[in-house]
C-alpha cells in the first residue's frame, strides 16, 4: 500500500477557512487560552494511553487468532469494541451549518458530518437529511444547480423525503444560476424564506422539518456580479421526536422488517418507505419453463451510486425466471448505502476494499468480483454479470437461456451480450433476432468460466496498469477472433450518466435514445444459425435475398431507403483493409448511431434496421462477402471531415472511456 | 405409534427416550422447512453400520426397538448443504415455538478468504437447537472451488453462552473438514426416516482423515507486497501448465487409491504463496512407500505423462518423474517412516550418489490448491524450515537439491553393479 502514489491529478488544497481564523481572534484571551491549552495536553494524553491499550488489545486479539488453540472451543478474540454513546437519550440536537465560496461544512451536536472545501468540486446546493427521532444523517447529496436540470432532481428527491425528516440546505460557490421557480417554490413550502430571491453567488443556509417548523435560515446576498457574498455560519437548535412517532407500522413481517431497518438508516427512495401504501420489496415474477440459467450466478457490479442500485436491482429481481439466491452485490469500497440497499433486498452483497486507481481500480474491483464469484459457486459454468447502472429487461433471463447453450457449445463464442451498441429506437426492431459480433459489448453478459480461469484470469491487468478491463478484454490478445452473440434488441439499458466515465451530454447522445426490450417472453428465432458455420449460411441467405440500394444516392439521406416495411436490403462501402473504418465511421455518425469506435461487426458486414427494413452494410473489398456486390456498383466512399482543432479530440477521449 | 412405542421401550430398558423425541420434533420441523438434512453422528452412524445390509433392504420397515436413537448422548449430530436452503428466518420461530432454545455460529466466509479485500457478510458455520436435555448440532457444508464439501470451525464469540451445551464434546468444530460430496440414502431407523450417507463405514473414516486447513492468504499477501508476483507470460503459462498437471497427476492417484501431498517447492509455493512458485520449473508430490503401487506407473503413462525416470528401489530411496507438457515435470518422491523422523531418497544420474531427506514426523490435512482438494503435511511449517531452512520465506532463484536443502545427508554411492536397477532414465 505504501508504494502507491497518491493520484497526481489532485491539486492539493488550500485551507480557506479564514472566517474561522478570525472567530478565533476574538477569543484570544489569556484565560481561556491557558484553559484550553490544560485542557488539550490533558486529552492528549488521555487519548494516548486509551490508543496504547487498543494497539496492544487488537495485537492481543490477531495473535491469539492465529494461535487459534485448537484444544478450546472459545473464540478469544477480545471485545474492542468501545460502547457507543446512546445518542437518544438527547431530546435537542446542536446544529452548526456554513455556507461559502469554498467550503461547506454541517456539524450536528459537534460531530462533522459533511466537510467540502476542495477545488472545483461539490459546487451548489448541500442537502442533507437527518433522522428526527435519532438525529442520524440519513441522505447526503449535492445538486449543482448552477447547471441545467439539476434542479429538477433536487426537486425529485426532495418529495421523496418523507414528512417530518429534518432537511439541512447550504451554498457552496454558486447555487442559484439553473435554479428555476418550481424548485424555488418547493424550497418556499419547507418554510425558506429566502429561496424564491436567492440570486447569482449569494451565500445560504436553511434548516427545516419537512411539513413542520423552521429552525433557522440565513443568507448574505452578493454585492457585484463578480464577487461572492459573505460566508454565512447558522447555529441552531432541533428537537428531536420520539421514535414512534418517527416510525411506520407496517405490519410485522419478515420483508416489512428489512423495510423498516432500511426506512430509519436512509431516505430518498421515495414509496419503499411511505407509511400508507409502501411499494413492495419482494416481486415473484413468473418463473421461466425450463430454465437453463436458473443456477447460473449473478454479478452485480457497484460502486457508491446506491439509487442507481436501488433501481437495478427493482428491475433484476422483477425479470422472469430470476433466482436472487444466485445474485451477489459486489461494491468497490466501505459503502453503508449500497449495502442497505442490498439488505433491503435480501441480497447477498459484498464490500471490497479500494485498491488503486480511477480505470485501474474499476479493472480490480471487476477481478476480484469474478473471482469472488466462481468460488462462491465453485459449480457454475458461467457467471451473469451486471453493474449498477442497468435496468434489466422483463425477458433478460428468458433470452440467455434460449442461448446459453450455444456459450456452451461453441467454442468461438467469447460471451453473450444483452447489448447491442447499435440498437437505437430508429436501428432496433426485431426481439427475435440475435445477431453475432466481433467486438464485445459488455453492459449485461456472459461469462464462461474456463475463459475466465484459464486465460483471463491469471494474467488480468495488474494495478498499476491503468487499462478499462473492457478495452482490455477487447483486445485482440484476449478475444483472439472470438465472438459474441448480441440480440437486436437490447436486454438491458444504460441509465447511469454518473460515473466515472460519464456524463450528461455523453448519455443523452449515445444511450438514451436505445431500444430496449418489454416484451415478455421472447421466442427467439432460429437460435441455432448463430452457430459458427450455420451463421454463415444464414448471411449469404440474407445477402441473397437482399435488394441493392441505389449507389448513385446519398446514404445519409432518409431516402436512400425505399418506404417499405420488412425487406432486406444492402448496401456496399469502401473498406481497403480489415481495420479500415473510414467510411463506415461516417456513415455511422450520420445514422446517430455508435461511432465512437466500431462496434457490430461480423467480418466487414453490419447488420441493423433502417425504416423497418433490414439493412445491410458490406466492406468491399476487405469482407468476404464482397463477392456479393454486383459489378456495376461501386462502392460508396465518405470522407472523414477535414480536421479541425480540438474536433477529433473528442471522439478520441470518449472512445478510450469505459461504456 | 412410534411415540408410544419408544416410550414403552425406552423406559424398560432404561434407555433416554428425551433423545428419540427431540430428534423427531427436530426432524419435523426441518421438513416442514423443506430443509434436506442427513445424519453424521459418528455414534450413530457407527451403529447402523454394523446393521447396514437390514436397514438397506427394509428402508421402511418398522423397528422392535429403539436402538440407535435412545442411547443416552447429549448431542446428535445433522449435516446440511447450504445450496439447499434460503436461509428463511421462518425456520428459527417454528422452532421456538416448538420450544428449541437455539444458537447460531457464524464467521466469515473462507472463499472470499484469499481474495484482495473482499469483506462480505458472515456465513453460518454451525446451528444447535437444545430442548430439554438434549441438542441437535447441525453442521453447514460448503461447496468449494475442487468439487469438495467443506465446514467450518466452531469458534464461540465472547457473548455467546459458553454453558448453551457442553461444546468440547462435540464431534465436529474442533477442526475445519473437507469432505467428498456424499451419496444419500433414505432410511427408517426407530421409526424415524432419516438420509444416511449411504457407506456409513466410508463416511466414518473419511471423517477421521477430514481436518482442512486454509492457506494462509494473509501472509501470502505480505509476501507478494515484498516480492512482488511475476505477471510476465512465461509465469502465467508455467502456472497454467503446472496447475493441469497437478490435476492430472490428483486424478490419477486418486482413481488408484493412491494418498499423495504437497511436496518440496509446490507445498512450499501453498505455504507460502497460496500459488504455483512460477520459476519453480516442476511439480512435487510425495507418497508414503506403503501406499506404492505397482500401478502407478502404467497409470500415469495412460493418462499421457511418459516415465522420464526412476530412482532407488522401491524398499528404499523411490524416486520417479514423469513427463508433462512442454518440459513440465511431475517429480513423485517416496517417503519411508522410522521410528522418529520420516525421510525421502535422492539419487544423482551421474555419479550414483545417494541423498536422504529427513523429516520431522507428520500427519496428513486436507487443503485447497489451484482448485483442488489435496493434502498437505498438517505440521506444514517443519515440513517446509526441514526442507528449506529457516530463511524460507525468502524467494531462492537458484536451488541445488543436492546441496540446498537443509536436511539433506550425503549417503553413499549405489553400488555399481545396481545402477542399471536404480538409475533408470528414459
Amino acid at each position: 500500500m505504501d508504494e502507491w502514489k497518491p493520484n497526481p491529478a489532485v491539486k492539493p488544497h488550500k485551507k480557506r477557512s479564514w472566517y474561522l481564523a478570525w472567530k478565533y481572534k476574538l477569543m484570544n484571551q489569556r484565560a481561556l487560552r491557558k484553559l484550553c491549552q490544560t485542557g488539550a495536553v490533558l486529552f492528549l494524553l488521555v487519548t494516548v494511553i486509551v490508543n496504547i491499550k487498543l494497539i496492544l488489545d487488537t495485537r492481543r486479539a490477531a495473535y491469539e487468532e492465529e494461535e487459534e488453540s485448537a484444544q478450546d472451543y472459545d473464540d478469544e478474540m477480545l471485545n474492542v469494541e468501545v460502547p457507543r454513546h446512546p445518542v437518544n437519550n438527547k431530546k435537542v440536537l446542536d446544529v452548526e451549518v456554513y455556507s461559502s465560496r469554498s467550503k461547506v461544512y454541517v456539524a450536528v451536536d459537534g460531530t462533522t458530518v459533511l466537510e467540502d472545501e476542495a477545488r472545483e468540486q461539490g459546487r451548489g446546493i448541500h442537502v442533507i437529511v437527518l433522522n428526527q427521532a435519532t438525529g442520524h444523517v440519513m441522505a447526503k447529496r449535492v445538486f449543482d444547480t448552477y447547471s441545467p436540470h439539476e434542479d429538477e432532481a433536487m426537486v425529485l428527491f426532495l418529495n421523496m423525503v418523507a414528512r417530518g425528516r429534518i432537511l439541512i440546505f447550504t451554498i457552496k460557490d454558486e447555487g442559484s444560476f439553473h435554479l428555476k421557480d418550481t424548485a424555488k417554490n418547493v424550497l418556499k413550502s419547507l418554510g425558506s424564506q429566502v429561496a424564491p430571491f436567492l440570486s447569482w453567488r449569494d451565500m445560504w443556509t436553511f434548516v427545516g422539518k419537512k411539513g413542520g417548523e423552521v429552525y433557522g435560515e440565513k443568507h448574505a446576498k452578493s454585492p457585484a456580479l463578480s464577487t461572492w457574498g459573505d460566508p454565512v455560519l447558522l447555529k441552531t437548535e432541533v428537537h428531536l421526536t420520539s421514535v414512534e412517532d418517527a416510525e411506520c407500522h407496517w405490519p410485522d413481517t419478515e420483508l416489512n422488517r428489512r423495510r423498516k431497518r432500511f426506512c430509519s438508516k436512509v431516505e430518498g427512495y421515495g414509496s419503499v418507505c411511505s407509511c400508507k401504501d409502501p411499494t413492495p420489496i419482494e416481486f415473484n415474477p413468473d418463473p421461466l419453463k425450463d430454465n437453463k440459467v436458473f443456477d447460473v450466478p449473478v454479478a452485480v457490479i457497484a460502486g457508491n451510486r446506491p439509487n442507481y442500485l436501488y433501481r437495478m436491482l427493482r428491475s433484476l429481481l422483477s425479470a422472469q425466471g430470476v433466482n436472487p439466491q444466485m445474485i451477489t452485490v459486489f461494491i468497490d469500497g466501505y459503502y453503508e448505502e449500497p449495502m442497505d440497499v442490498v439488505e433491503l433486498f435480501g441480497l447477498s452483497g459484498i464490500q471490497h476494499t479500494p485498491i488503486s486507481i480511477k480505470n485501474a481500480r474499476v479493472s480490480q474491483h471487476y477481478k476480484a468480483s469474478l473471482t469472488a464469484t466462481f468460488n462462491l459457486f465453485p459449480d457454475a459454468k458461467f457467471a451473469v454479470v451486471l453493474e449498477e447502472d442497468l435496468d434489466i429487461s422483463v425477458d433478460f433471463f428468458s433470452f440467455l437461456s434460449q442461448s446459453i447453450h450455444l456459450l456452451e457449445e461453441d467454442e468461438s463464442l467469447y460471451c453473450i451480450s444483452a447489448w447491442n451498441d447499435q440498437g437505437y429506437e430508429h436501428t432496433a426492431e426485431d426481439p427475435s433476432l440475435l445477431y453475432r459480433v466481433e467486438t464485445m459489448p459488455g453492459l449485461g453478459w456472459v461469462l464462461r468460466k474456463s475463459l475466465y480461469k484459464d486465460e483471463l484470469e491469471p494474467k488480468w491487468p495488474t494495478p498499476e496498469k491503468l487499462w478499462d478491463w473492457d478495452m482490455w478484454m477487447r483486445m485482440p490478445e484476449q478475444r483472439k477472433g472470438r465472438e459474441c452473440i448480441i440480440p437486436d434488441i437490447s436486454r438491458s439499458y444504460h441509465f447511469g450518466i454518473v460515473g466515472l466515465n460519464m456524463n450528461g451530454y455523453f448519455h443523452e447522445a449515445y444511450f438514451k435514445k436505445h431500444k430496449f426490450n418489454t416484451v415478455p417472453n421472447v421466442q427467439l428465432k432460429n437460435v441455432e444459425s448463430l452457430r459458427k458455420d450455420a451463421y454463415e449460411t444464414e448471411i449469404h441467405r440474407l445477402l441473397g435475398e437482399a435488394e441493392v440500394l441505389d449507389h448513385s444516392k446519398d446514404p445519409c439521406e432518409d431516402s436512400f431507403v425505399p418506404d417499405t416495411e420488412g425487406k432486406i436490403y444492402v448496401m456496399f462501402i469502401r473498406m481497403e483493409q480489415e481495420a479500415d473504418f473510414t467510411t463506415w465511421t461516417q456513415l455511422a455518425k450520420c445514422l446517430h448511431i455508435w461511432d465512437l469506435d466500431v462496434r457490430g461487426n461480423h467480418k466487414g458486414l453490419w447488420r441493423l434496421f433502417r425504416k423497418k427494413n433490414h439493412f445491410l452494410v458490406v466492406g468491399v473489398p476487405s469482407s468476404p462477402y464482397s463477392s456479393k456486390k454486383p459489378s456495376s456498383v461501386t462502392p460508396i466512399y465518405m470522407e472523414p471531415p477535414a480536421k479541425e482543432e480540438g474536433a477529433a479530440a473528442v471522439p478520441a477521449v470518449a472512445a478510450a472511456e469505459q461504456t | 405409534n412410534g411415540a408410544a412405542f419408544s416410550k414403552a421401550r425406552g423406559s424398560q430398558s432404561g434407555q433416554d427416550s428425551t433423545r428419540w423425541h427431540v430428534v423427531r420434533k427436530f426432524l419435523g420441523l426441518i421438513s416442514s422447512h423443506n430443509i434436506p438434512v442427513y445424519l453424521i453422528d459418528p455414534l450413530i452412524l457407527g451403529l447402523v453400520d454394523k446393521d447396514i445390509a437390514q436397514i438397506r433392504s427394509s428402508p421402511d420397515g418398522p423397528s422392535p426397538h429403539c436402538k440407535y436413537f435412545c442411547a443416552p448422548r447429549d448431542f446428535t449430530t445433522f449435516a446440511l448443504l447450504d445450496k439447499t436452503w434460503k436461509h428463511e428466518v421462518g425456520l428459527f420461530r417454528t422452532a421456538e415455538k416448538m420450544g428449541f432454545q437455539w444458537l447460531k455460529i457464524l464467521n466469515k466466509d473462507p472463499r472470499l478468504d484469499g481474495m484482495d479485500d473482499l469483506s462480505g457478510m458472515e456465513i453460518p458455520l454451525h446451528y444447535i437447537f437444545k430442548l430439554a436435555s438434549h441438542a441437535i448440532h447441525l453442521v453447514v457444508f460448503y461447496e468449494r472451488s475442487g468439487n469438495y464439501l467443506w465446514h467450518g470451525p466452531l469458534r464461540l464469540k465472547q457473548h455467546m453462552d459458553r454453558k448453551f451445551v457442553p461444546f468440547r464434546k462435540l464431534h465436529f468444530g474442533r477442526y475445519p473438514g473437507a469432505y467428498e460430496k456424499p451419496e444419500l440414502l433414505h432410511v427408517s431407523i426407530d421409526d424415524l426416516k432419516v438420509q444416511i450417507p449411504k457407506n456409513p463405514s466410508s463416511f466414518l473414516e473419511e471423517m477421521s482423515h477430514s481436518r482442512f486447513l486454509e492457506c494462509r492468504y494473509r501472509e501470502a499477501r505480505a509476501f507478494f507486497q515484498l516480492y512482488p508476483d511475476d505477471a510476465s507470460l512465461d509465469a502465467v503459462e508455467f502456472r497454467k501448465k503446472a496447475k493441469s498437471l497437478l490435476h492430472l497427476a490428483a486424478l490419477t492417484l486418486n482413481n488408484l487409491g493412491v494418498k499423495f501431498w504437497l511436496s518440496s517447492g509446490t507445498c512450499l509455493g501453498w505455504y507460502r504463496q497460496c500459488n504455483v512458485i512460477p520459476h519453480s520449473k516442476d511439480v512435487d508430490l510425495g507418497i508414503f512407500i506403503r501406499d506404492y503401487k505397482a500401478e502407478i506407473i502404467p497409470a500415469f503413462q495412460k493418462a499421457g505423462l511418459p516415465l522420464k525416470h526412476k530412482f532407488g528401489k522401491v524398499h528404499r530411496y523411490l524416486e520417479l518423474s514423469f513427463q508433462g507438457e512442454d518440459d513440465v515435470k511431475l517429480d513423485i518422491f517416496f517417503f519411508y517412516e522410522e521410528d522418529d523422523h520420516i525421510w525421502n531418497g535422492g539419487t544423482q544420474a551421474k555419479s550414483g550418489k545417494k541423498f536422504k531427506y529427513l523429516f520431522p514426523k507428520f500427519t496428513l490435512c486436507w487443503t485447497e490448491f489451484v482448485e483442488l482438494k489435496v493434502h498437505v503435511p498438517c505440521e506444514t511449517l517443519q515440513y517446509v524450515e526441514a526442507n528449506y531452512g529457516p530463511d524460507w520465506k525468502v524467494p531462492v532463484k537458484t536451488w541445488d537439491w543436492k546441496s540446498s536443502p537443509s536436511n539433506v545427508q550425503d549417503n553413499g554411492v549405489w553400488p555399481v553393479d545396481e545402477w542399471d536397477d536404480v538409475i533408470q532414465i528414459y
